[in-house]
Formats: structure tokens, C-alpha cells, sequence
């Protein structure tokens, strides 16, 4: 019976029939309709995706007319960054990145971001962010984000000044935990809206949440809530909000936002939230599994994402890379596998981008 | 209240982390001279049963696991005042658990250490961002019968192939079980470093625990 190859979601090459892709195909997309209370991908579509699992071709592209726009995150510094798991290390400065991001690989939007790329450690030195910033702006002409991760956690010990839930949580300590996180939210909230108010003054195009979720329910509210401010104080200052997860951790588990709790919130239940707050680009994330193969991972991302796309009223970008959108977990995803759920998520799925 | 109604009120308690509803149905348990140990592995361990998975389908929270874990405790300490001292149950064992050093994801690693205390485990949590050395000084200390790794990032995982040389040089590898975990683990590289278990979720995780200690 013939074989075709193909990854694990840890990467690792494999090789399946026809028939065991079809039945992982199939599993995947149960797999996310079961936990997200939403449809499955019809016949026609599992037998799309068993199509580009068949395919000789190492790289897939969307039929023309299909393509869509791509909006980054990290931005320039997975070209000059080299932290050992993402980045080339190439020694650029941020403009060198951006222009190179603009006019050799003809990026359609771009992105701003320190290093460290949470948005508290931006605080204190957001002047020299407007500075550059404004002179990426006076030399370019692709639409600039600035992007950084809400990252809760910097709020807490020991870098922050709030008890760790992590420490306080299996101590007991429930109403000690809630509390620090409750305080968390107000500060990270007030601290982002400064922030991006000092980025939107110098003429930024956009900010972006990026990884949004990460701590769980409080990290989600807080940036909701910034978010909520920021449209208030700049209405044109584009928000693009990328998920952490495809989950909302309740780390807190009682936190809500315009009525609804916020732990638990699968994809499709996180965009109605985002909207409401004013976010004008959506990026959902679905989580990679790496002891599944890719066709099971894509799957079940592709029906995630599609549900998304059928209640969404802004732009999707889902989020597409190292284990997330039914990539593997790996430092630079192959490009087999990347093209292949590129295609899925444009073609299945209706995304408005990557 | 019959017997088989006070089993599922133990569980219906639990899952409702009622610590005083679950105390009175093992006050009522004793009171009824019903045998403890039915009442812990009938009622009270289904309904925690319940909970794990409630939280793996994220309907339940972290706190609410907790507060559930604190109420099967309570009632369970209530039912083994009434035990002969040799029928009392026994704790699983030690694990000492920890995220591998340059990695600060804390978040998974601390709900598996949470799930490990609620099923008897006593746990050292070590933290996040552990160097190597302390994971092999606190199973030295303890006398653990299980060490815990978590590594999120392909940067991290290696510490975990090092652990298990570590721990062989020490001299101390076959007094102790090795489970790994985190996002980019698999049971492939658990095989392949030499672990004795992987495990995917938290509720497997604990699973996986307790056949170790249990042989």
C-alpha cells in the first residue's frame, strides 16, 4: 500500500497510507468538535486535506485569487534575535529588519518589538521605543505594528511585585492567589494603555497583544480591558490580539468580561469577546499536540479555526508557526508542513490571514 | 440515607468542593458503621475521579480543583480516625518536580504537582528555571520515589537527557523513577533519553505516577 510522508507533531518524519491519514484527518476534527462544542469538517473537506497529505509537492500553495495577508509577530528580531529557539542572529538593527522585511521579502505588514517583547519592561524605556519607532516610520512605508505580550507574569514574584498564583495556589492560599491576579489586571491594564498611548502619539499604524493568555484568565481581562481603553483614547490605532493558547487557563477561574467568564473560552467563544472590546484583527491559536501526526494536528486546527471564522466580524490571522495552526513543534517548521496548513487554514478554514 | 446514596453524596460533594457536606457524609459514614475504606474508594475517590476530569475538559479551574482536593481530604482524615493504625491509607510516596533550568514555564508543571498532592503524592515542588544539580540533591534528601521534569522549549528538554546522567552518576538512578513532560515532550524522547514515563496531561501524569510507585 503506498505511503506518504509526513511529520509527527514533534516534527519527526513519518510515513502514513492513505487510509491512516483519512482516519487521523477525521479523528482530529472530532477531537476539536467534542471539546469546542462546534462541527466537525465535512466529507468534502477531510478529503481536501487527505489531498494535501497525498500531494508529491514539498511546498503547497493556495489556488491564485486565494492568497491573503500576513501580519507578524516578534517582528524584526527573528532576524537579529538568536535566543537558541527562535531567530537567526543576524546582526541587523530593528530598521535594517523592518526594511529588510518590507523590501525583500515583501511583507504586507510589520512589527516593532524589544527583546524581551512583554509590554512591562517596555514602560521605562518607551521613550527610546518612540524613537525608534518614529524612525522606522520616516523610512518605510509598510504598515507598522508594535507588539509585545501582555505577560501576567512578569507582574508576579519574583519579577514583579504581586504573590506568584503558581506558589500560591497549591499552598491553598485561593483568595490570596485571586487577589494578586485581580491587581495585576489593573496594573498591567494601566501600564499597556500608557504605553501604547506613547506609541500611537509618534504614529504607530497598529499595536499588537501578542501571546495573549498566557497566564491564564487574568492575563486575557487584562488585556480586554486595555484594549477597551485604548479604542476609547485612539480609535484609529489598529489592535491585532494573537491567543496565548487555544484555552483561556482559568489560573483565577471566576474573572469576567462583559457578563461572560473568561476560563475555559475555546477560539470560537474568545473573537466575540475581542470584538466587543474593540480589537480590529483576531489571531486564534490552536496548540500543536507533538504525539499526534500533523494530519490529526491540522485537522482539529482547521475546525477550530473555522468556527472562528463563522461567528468572527473582524479579519482572522491565525496564528501559524512553531506548534500552533497544525505545525510542529519545532525551531524552523518545515516548510512541507507549514505550506500545507497555510492552504488549509485559507482554503478550509476562510481565514482573512496568517 | 442508604449506602449507596451516601457513596454518591460523597462524590457529589467532592465535585461540588463542599468541604462541610463532605465532612458530614463521613461523619454519617462512621455513624452508620459503614467500612471507611468503601466509603474513601467508592465515594469520595470517584468524585475526585470526576474532578480530574472535569479539569482536563476545562469545565473545572485550578482553584476549584483545590478547593475540592481540601474537602475530599477533610472527609477522608474524618473515615480514617475510624481505621485499625495498619488499615490507614498509606501516602503514595515522594516526587520531587520541577521546570529544567532556562525554562520559566510554570503553569502546566504546577497544575501536575497540585494534581500529584490531591492522589496522596507528598510533592517538592521545586519551582521553575531548577538547575540540574538540585533535582539530584533533593532526590538524595528525600528519598524520592518519583523525579518530575518539565521542559516547554526544545532548548530546556536536553536538561532532562542530562538529568538521567546525572542521576547515574550519583548513584541514585535505580532508587528513583524519571517522568518528563511539557509541550514538546514525547513518549519518542522519553524512550529515547531513558525516562520511565511520560505522560501528556496532568490527569495522566498522576496515572502514570501511581503505577510507578505502585510497581
Amino acid at each position: 500500500m503506498t505511503k506518504y510522508p509526513t511529520r509527527m507533531g514533534d516534527g519527526h518524519v513519518i510515513d502514513m497510507t492513505a487510509d491512516e491519514l483519512k482516519a487521523d484527518l477525521i479523528a482530529g476534527s472530532a477531537d476539536a468538535a467534542d471539546r469546542g462544542r462546534i462541527p466537525p469538517l465535512k466529507d468534502d473537506e477531510i478529503d481536501f486535506l487527505l489531498d494535501l497529505f497525498k500531494s508529491n509537492a514539498r511546498v503547497v500553495g493556495v489556488d491564485q485569487g486565494n492568497e491573503v495577508v500576513l501580519t507578524h509577530d516578534i517582528g524584526t528580531l527573528r532576524l537579529d534575535g538568536d535566543q537558541g529557539n527562535s531567530g537567526v542572529g543576524i546582526p541587523l538593527s530593528r530598521l535594517q529588519g523592518v526594511q529588510v522585511h518590507e523590501r525583500a521579502f515583501a511583507a504586507d505588514t510589520m512589527e516593532l518589538g524589544h527583546v524581551d517583547y512583554s509590554w512591562k519592561p517596555v514602560k521605562p524605556i518607551i521613550a527610546q521605543e518612540q524613537q525608534a519607532l518614529e524612525n522606522i516610520l520616516l523610512s518605510t512605508i509598510v504598515p507598522m505594528f508594535y507588539g509585545a505580550m501582555p505577560n501576567l507574569g512578569t507582574y508576579y514574584a519574583p519579577d514583579g511585585p504581586f504573590g506568584n498564583p503558581s506558589d500560591l495556589l497549591p499552598m491553598g492560599k485561593i483568595k490570596e492567589a485571586r487577589e494578586a491576579q485581580e491587581r495585576a489586571v489593573e496594573h498591567a491594564t494601566r501600564d499597556i494603555v500608557y504605553i501604547c498611548g506613547k506609541l500611537a502619539e509618534v504614529g504607530a499604524d497598529g499595536v499588537n497583544f501578542d501571546t495573549t493568555g498566557a497566564a491564564g484568565d487574568a492575563d486575557f481581562k487584562a488585556s480586554l480591558q486595555a484594549i477597551e481603553q485604548l479604542k476609547a483614547k485612539h480609535p484609529n490605532l489598529a489592535i491585532q490580539v494573537g491567543m496565548a493558547g487555544e484555552f483561556v487557563l482559568g489560573i483565577h477561574g471566576a474573572l469576567e468580561y462583559d457578563g461572560t467568564r473568561l476560563a475555559g473560552l475555546y477560539p470560537h467563544e474568545q473573537v466575540g469577546l475581542v470584538e466587543k472590546a474593540g480589537a480590529d484583527i483576531f489571531g486564534p491559536v490552536v496548540n500543536t499536540n507533538t504525539s499526534k501526526s500533523m494530519a490529526w494536528n491540522l485537522a482539529r486546527a482547521v475546525t477550530f479555526v473555522k468556527a472562528v471564522t463563522a461567528v468572527a466580524n473582524i479579519p482572522v490571522h491565525v496564528n501559524m508557526g512553531m506548534g500552533v495552526g497544525g505545525s510542529p513543534v519545532f525551531e524552523t517548521p518545515p516548510i512541507d508542513s507549514v505550506s500545507r496548513a497555510s492552504v488549509a487554514m485559507v482554503q478550509i478554514a476562510r481565514v482573512d490571514g496568517l | 440515607m442508604t449506602e449507596q446514596e451516601l457513596l454518591e453524596a460523597a462524590a457529589k460533594a467532592v465535585v461540588a468542593a463542599d468541604e462541610d457536606e463532605a465532612k458530614a457524609i463521613a461523619t454519617e459514614a462512621v455513624k452508620l458503621g459503614l467500612d471507611p475504606l468503601k466509603v474513601i474508594n467508592e465515594g469520595f475517590t470517584p468524585g475526585m475521579r470526576d474532578v480530574g476530569d472535569l479539569f482536563e475538559r476545562g469545565t473545572m479551574f485550578l482553584p476549584e480543583v483545590i478547593l475540592a482536593s481540601e474537602a475530599m481530604v477533610a472527609a477522608v482524615a474524618i473515615l480514617e480516625d475510624s481505621l485499625p493504625e495498619d488499615q490507614k491509607e498509606k501516602k503514595a510516596g515522594t516526587a520531587v518536580i520541577g521546570t529544567i533550568e532556562g525554562d520559566v514555564h510554570d503553569i502546566g508543571k504546577g497544575i501536575v504537582a497540585t494534581l500529584m498532592r490531591v492522589y496522596g503524592f507528598d510533592v517538592v515542588d521545586l519551582g521553575r528555571d531548577v538547575p540540574l544539580d538540585t533535582f539530584v540533591e533533593k532526590v538524595k534528601e528525600t528519598g524520592a520515589a518519583i523525579v518530575g521534569t518539565s521542559a516547554l522549549m526544545t532548548t530546556t528538554m536536553v536538561g532532562q537527557k542530562a538529568l538521567e546522567k546525572m542521576l547515574k552518576e550519583a548513584g541514585i538512578r535505580d532508587q528513583v523513577k524519571t517522568m518528563v513532560g511539557g509541550a514538546v515532550v514525547t513518549q519518542y524522547w522519553a524512550d529515547k533519553i531513558g525516562a520511565d514515563a511520560y505522560a501528556e496531561n496532568a490527569q495522566e501524569a498522576v496515572q502514570k505516577a501511581l503505577e510507578l510507585v505502585q510497581g
